[in-house]
């Protein structure tokens, strides 16, 4: 039986075979149960043409039977799955994640240089147990896994699996009416970039216009542009679960420098935070912008206002007595709205003469718990007087 | 010309009253075996041949089973001179089997999980109401 595939083995170069496929949750598909077959040596690699062992499945009804495409070698090379090409860890295109994780992965790509190459990686992931370039890939969180972690899927997207288009359909012709396992819909738009993909260029990184189209939403993603004003170094964070406290806030904002102040108003699910140094607060700010988790919720980080106006409710009611309000001129920074009349003048707080029995200071207003900023004397004393002023 | 005779002997009593029908599906089969493959799927050229395979087999089966309208000798000749099928007419004698297409869709070894062909799911059991069409033989359902 010279003929059967496996027994022509002398000299040549091994062959791969495996005993089950690396392929991501989309391309194995919702059904638990598969039924796959597995062919040793059954196509080549679409990548290094070399023989693999080939497993096909059905990922679900009615949806078309997927194969793997490139060798074990290969996908393990990139990381990825072996049918789809996408990364195993974030289902996006090689390009993106290499751009992202700015891994530079130099596989040669032509006849001989890729065939030795190959043969040689081949040769050391089967030696070692563990795999090179895996290591490089996940073993590297940079801060841009942050991008990819944005841009990445959070569920399996099966529309990949589906049927390619019944192309008698598209003229008319299709004689299997009913019975047509292809679909029967409308084609993508020839002019459209996305439907001239190439596997090698997927594979190697370049000319991807699936990678293309992620960057240009990755670009076009929501960003925070700090304020003119820089004097402002105060962070506004809403989504704030209840049981977060200063603390925890304080550990995880003092990476990116002092702090001067943390206020947080957990009835309102939101906090305060203020940096000493405007920088720090920019840095902070575009780190944790819809990026950051905290208590199992995604923080919503924007600038605050400055100093004097951190409530606008509060500057609201305050203005409620019908006082003059000073007008704000554009650059300069807001100044404390002006006191009653009574209290105008009263530079030592002389208009309370009784000594009171507890300090202004420690009788902080319970409206306000955990309000740590440091709040001037008179400012508690009017405090006081506001019933309405809400939290 | 006539049919090629596998035995020497002449034909049994009532032959003639079936040959004229026996003698059209020969007809029917022989274009279906010269007709051209244009437009059609490979597999699909050869549905015809199974179907009036299945025809002619079946003709012979309800003459003598159902309709008990000819000898057993006559059956017996027609089953030896293979102008009906003798394992399907098996098969057809099994409960559960009466309307089996064709023998192919029962051979567990022609598929890759070891099962029998789609067409020998009752439609009751096929969800979604699809339609199928069986590779082997254009069947659409034939249990059930």
């Amino acid at each position: 039986m010279a003929t059967s595939k496996g027994t022509n083995n002398y000299n040549r170069q091994q062959w791969e075979s495996a005993e089950f496929p690396i392929a991501c949750q989309t391309c194995l598909g919702d059904n638990p149960y598969i039924r796959m077959t597995k062919e040793k040596y059954g196509k080549e690699c679409k990548i290094c043409l070399r023989p693999f062992t080939v497993f096909r499945w059905c990922p679900g009804a009615k949806m078309r039977f997927k194969k793997t495409e490139i060798c074990q070698t290969c996908s393990h090379l990139k990381n990825v799955c072996q049918t789809c090409l996408l990364d195993l860890e974030y289902g996006l295109p090689i390009q993106i994640r290499d751009m992202a994780l700015k891994i530079k992965d130099d596989i040669p790509r032509s006849d001989v240089n890729k065939e030795y190459y190959i043969q040689n990686m081949a040769s050391k992931l089967q030696s070692n147990a563990v795999e090179d370039n895996i290591d490089d890939v996940s073993g590297s969180k940079g801060e841009d896994s942050d991008l990819l972690m944005k841009l990445a899927r959070t569920t399996p997207y099966y529309k990949r699996n589906r049927p390619h288009i019944c192309s008698f359909w598209v003229k008319g012709k299709c004689r299997r009416g009913e019975e047509c396992p292809y679909r029967h819909e409308k084609p993508t738009d020839p002019d459209d970039p996305l439907s001239d993909q190439n596997i090698k260029d997927r594979y190697y990184g370049v000319n991807d216009p699936v990678a293309a189209k992620l960057m240009k939403r990755a670009s076009a993603m929501p960003k925070l542009e700090p304020p003119e004003d820089k004097s402002i170094t105060t962070l506004y964070i809403g989504n704030v679960p209840v049981f977060i406290t200063d603390d925890d806030l304080r550990d995880h904002f003092y990476q990116y420098g002092e702090i001067r102040s943390i206020a947080c108003i957990p009835r309102q699910q939101c906090a305060f935070i203020e940096f000493i140094k405007r920088a720090d607060a920019e840095v902070a700010a575009d780190k944790t912008f819809n990026t950051l988790i905290l208590g199992g919720r995604r923080l919503n980080i924007k600038w605050g206002h400055t100093q004097g106006r951190r409530h606008t409710d509060d500057i609201a009611s305050m203005h409620q007595d019908g006082e003059t309000v000073v007008k704000q001129s554009k650059n300069l920074p807001l100044s404390l709205p002006p006191l009653p009349k009574d209290l105008q003048n009263d530079f030592f707080n002389l208009q309370s003469e009784s000594i009171p029995t507890i300090p202004p200071t420690l009788s902080a207003p319970p409206i306000l718990p955990g309000f740590s900023a440091p709040v001037p004397q008179y400012l508690n004393h009017r405090y006081n007087n506001f019933s309405d002023f809400q939290n | 010309m006539p049919k090629i005779r596998k035995t020497k002997k002449k034909a049994p009593e009532g032959w003639e009253l079936i040959e004229p029908t026996l003698e059209e599906l020969e007809q029917k089969m022989r274009e279906a075996e010269t007709e051209p493959h244009e437009g059609k799927r490979k597999v699909e050229a050869l549905w015809p041949i199974f179907k009036i395979h299945h025809q002619k087999s079946r003709y012979i089966f309800d003459l003598f089973y159902r309709r008990k309208a000819i000898s057993r000798e006559l059956y017996d000749y027609c089953l030896n001179e293979n102008i009906a099928d003798k394992n399907l007419i098996a098969k057809w004698k099994k409960q559960g089997y009466e309307n089996l297409c064709c023998l192919r869709c029962i051979q567990t070894r022609d598929t890759n999980f070891g099962t029998t062909c789609i067409c020998r799911v009752p439609k009751g059991k096929l969800e979604e109401g699809r339609i199928v069409e069986c590779i082997h033989c254009g069947c659409r359902g034939c249990s059930g």
